[in-house]
């Protein structure tokens, strides 16, 4: 089930479900949980591949990787190594490196999702877009990244993770979430979650693209997805109800339908 | 033995039950609740009592701390420039600005050439990794801030040293393409280099580079620890060994005319522990790389149980563990020369006297107690390996 996938002189983790069309998955704040309750219902329309990025889970990352300049890149040799035409996927901190991937356009690249991503500056300056992932309380965060966080999946985080840590977490996942964490840290810190060029260049996105927007997401709000998505030739936007920053973990049937609908679409 | 004087000049104003309110006293607590009035009469006493120093031959250290009760120094470049103007005899130590979070170490370097021009050679450069609270004040990424100090620390003294320049840096974390600062420093090659820190391989890495050494509220395993680090990398790198102007040590301070009277007054200074190191979970052990990830569990799980705050960190069990000295002036030489003997040796000592709610006359008076009755008990101390009385001995027949 979990795999590694070379890239370049990279061997990254990697999880892999299904066979068809391949399904790039980038993750977000934490690398596709395999407990993840979409993953069985997404796998019946093609082959999920979700690397964890340099620094993330199991995944190596060398001393001098450390900008997200460096993940596009790496990105772009995972779809070079993928057999054929991909749709890729992208949520969050994930969502922001698939739109600049799609932005950097690769032959492969033929469908796009993207899941609450983050990634540009739409307000004032004196506005904050996307709610601080590491200066928020763990309790702030829960609250605005989840539509109901009792109804978390058990041993899947997303943010707020912090208050998930009881007696039960095992060490192995509490290194994990460090881990993570530190290299989200790394690569997002400043400016916080977004380039500010990305939003000029979302123009020349060309493949068919749809935005996914939790209609509960504190983090980034669905007023800040519509705006992303007029950015975007031709993007469709779709809100999904009782499901806030990770719609894939709260709805995950929903979620799964419409991706499932746009991948199967003359779109 | 050299002693200084650090204050970190606090703010202990703010109404408990706001405090006991804010999730931390420091990044995130309004500036609403700092009246600079009450600012403004603190930095004259403290100044005052930084004369007062210069006076008597107590050493002085700035330090900044941001955003909180902590602590009212925003910037120790500045400050150190007052007190540079203040005082015309003592060394002033800046411990020091924060150079993981400042964007420039050349403009840094600039600054403390100035510094040390105006003060006519008497400063020495501290530095900090800082980190926590700090981070999120000076928004500058937690992750990596102990390369991007030592990087900073190459390019100020490359800047420091530099006199046919202008010489460019294109580093990891810096770059600058045009160095060349005036005016260059008032000492040749540069003032002295200090570095907080506990962590052994960069107490290894200060050994090597000859960088004094200095602990904060260690405690007597840990410091002698740490310089046994200094030492041993000096040792397998062919170096001498570091005379005892190598170390240094920060601690809770308070001499008074009896042991009450230090333990009382010192009993005030442990506030800095009590509150004024309220910190939120986010700043602080969840902040990033805050712990190497295979620490986590550890200093995760401590947090399950959520203890609540020390609060009655009693000024004898800080002396018993070496993170306060009080007393009467005797019961503190007494306590100084046992640090001494335990950690293997060390020369300079830092006091934080005007600290928590200790008040400007306190701090003044155990100043001048300081200078008067303790100072002159700590100069030709006997070699830290000789017994004390045989020594004595040995120099009394000398002297005859």
């Amino acid at each position: 089930m979990s795999g590694r996938l070379q890239v370049g002189p990279l061997e990254l983790e990697a999880l892999r479900r299904g066979s068809g069309r391949p399904i790039l998955l980038i993750h977000g704040v934490d690398p596709v949980n395999p407990k993840a309750p979409f993953l069985e219902a997404l796998a019946r329309h093609g082959e999920i591949v979700a690397p964890s990025h340099p620094g993330f889970g199991a995944s190596p990352r060398p001393d001098d990787f450390d900008t997200m300049y460096d993940l596009v890149r790496l990105y772009l040799d995972v779809l070079d190594a993928l057999p054929g035409k991909a749709a890729v996927v992208g949520f969050s901190f994930g969502g922001w490196i698939a739109a600049e991937l799609a932005v950097a356009g690769h032959p492969k690249l033929d469908r796009l999702v993207l899941v609450d991503p983050v990634g540009i500056k739409l307000g004032g300056r004196d506005e904050r877009d996307i709610a601080h992932f590491f200066n928020t309380s763990p309790a702030e965060l829960e609250r605005r990244a989840w539509h109901d966080p009792a109804a978390r999946p058990e041993g899947v985080y997303g943010l707020g993770w912090q208050n998930a840590i009881d007696e039960r977490m095992s060490d192995a996942d509490m290194v994990r979430l460090a881990r993570n964490w530190d290299a989200l840290c790394l690569y997002a810190w400043r400016p916080h979650m977004f380039n500010p060029q990305l939003k000029h260049w979302l123009r020349r996105i060309a493949v068919p693209t749809l935005l996914l927007w939790g209609g509960s997401d504190g983090i980034v709000t669905p007023a800040y997805g519509e705006r992303y998505s007029a950015l975007i030739p031709g993007a469709r936007f779709a809100t999904i109800d009782r499901a806030g920053h990770h719609p894939e973990l709260e709805q995950p049937d929903v979620f799964v339908e419409h991706v499932a609908r746009f991948l199967g679409s003359g779109a | 033995m050299e002693l200084w004087n650090h204050c970190e000049n606090p703010y202990p104003f703010v109404p408990a039950e706001v405090l006991d309110e804010a999730e931390s006293v420091r990044a995130s607590l309004p500036n609403r609740y700092c009246d600079p009035k009450i600012a403004a009469r603190l930095y004259d006493e403290i100044f005052d009592e930084y004369r007062l120093c210069d006076d008597l031959g107590i050493n002085i250290v700035t330090n900044e701390h941001h955003s909180g009760i902590n602590n009212l120094w925003a910037a120790s470049p500045v400050i150190t420039g007052v007190v540079a103007r203040l005082t015309r005899k003592v060394r002033i130590l800046s411990l020091g600005t924060l150079v993981t979070v400042r964007p420039d170490p050349v403009r840094v370097a600039e600054e403390y050439a100035t510094i040390d021009v105006l003060s006519k050679g008497r400063l020495e450069i501290g530095f900090v990794k800082s980190g926590a609270t700090e981070m999120v004040s000076g928004d500058a990424n937690p992750m990596r801030i102990r390369e991007r100090e030592w990087e900073a620390i190459d390019l100020i003294e490359k800047s420091l040293t530099t006199q046919d320049g202008p010489f460019s840096w294109e580093g990891k974390f810096f770059t600058h393409p045009h160095v060349n600062i005036w005016p260059r420093p008032y000492q040749e090659p540069r003032p002295e280099f200090w570095a907080a820190t506990s962590d052994l391989p960069t107490c290894a890495e200060l050994g090597r580079r000859n960088i004094v050494n200095t602990l904060l509220f260690g405690g007597y395993d840990r410091t002698r620890q740490a310089f046994g680090s200094y030492k041993e990398a000096r040792a397998a790198a062919g170096m001498p060994a570091p005379g005892e102007d190598r170390f240094s040590y920060m601690a809770f301070a308070y001499v008074g005319d009896t042991d009450e009277e230090g333990l009382r007054i010192g009993q005030k200074i442990a506030w800095f522990l009590t509150v004024s190191i309220k910190s939120a979970p986010q700043f602080a052990k969840f902040q990033p790389g805050n712990v190497v990830p295979e620490m986590a569990p550890q200093a995760w799980r401590a947090g399950v149980s959520r203890r609540p705050r020390p609060t009655n960190l009693d000024a004898e069990v800080l002396i018993g563990q070496g993170q306060m000295f009080a007393g009467n002036p005797d019961t503190v030489v007494r306590q100084l020369k046992e640090f001494r003997r335990r950690v293997g040796g060390i020369k300079h000592i830092i006091m934080m006297t005007r600290q928590g709610l200790v008040t400007h006359a306190e701090a003044e008076a155990s100043f001048t107690r300081t200078a008067r009755d303790v100072l002159p008990q700590l100069q030709g101390l006997p070699p830290i390996d000789d017994d004390e009385a045989a020594w004595e001995a040995r120099r009394a027949a000398a002297a005859k």
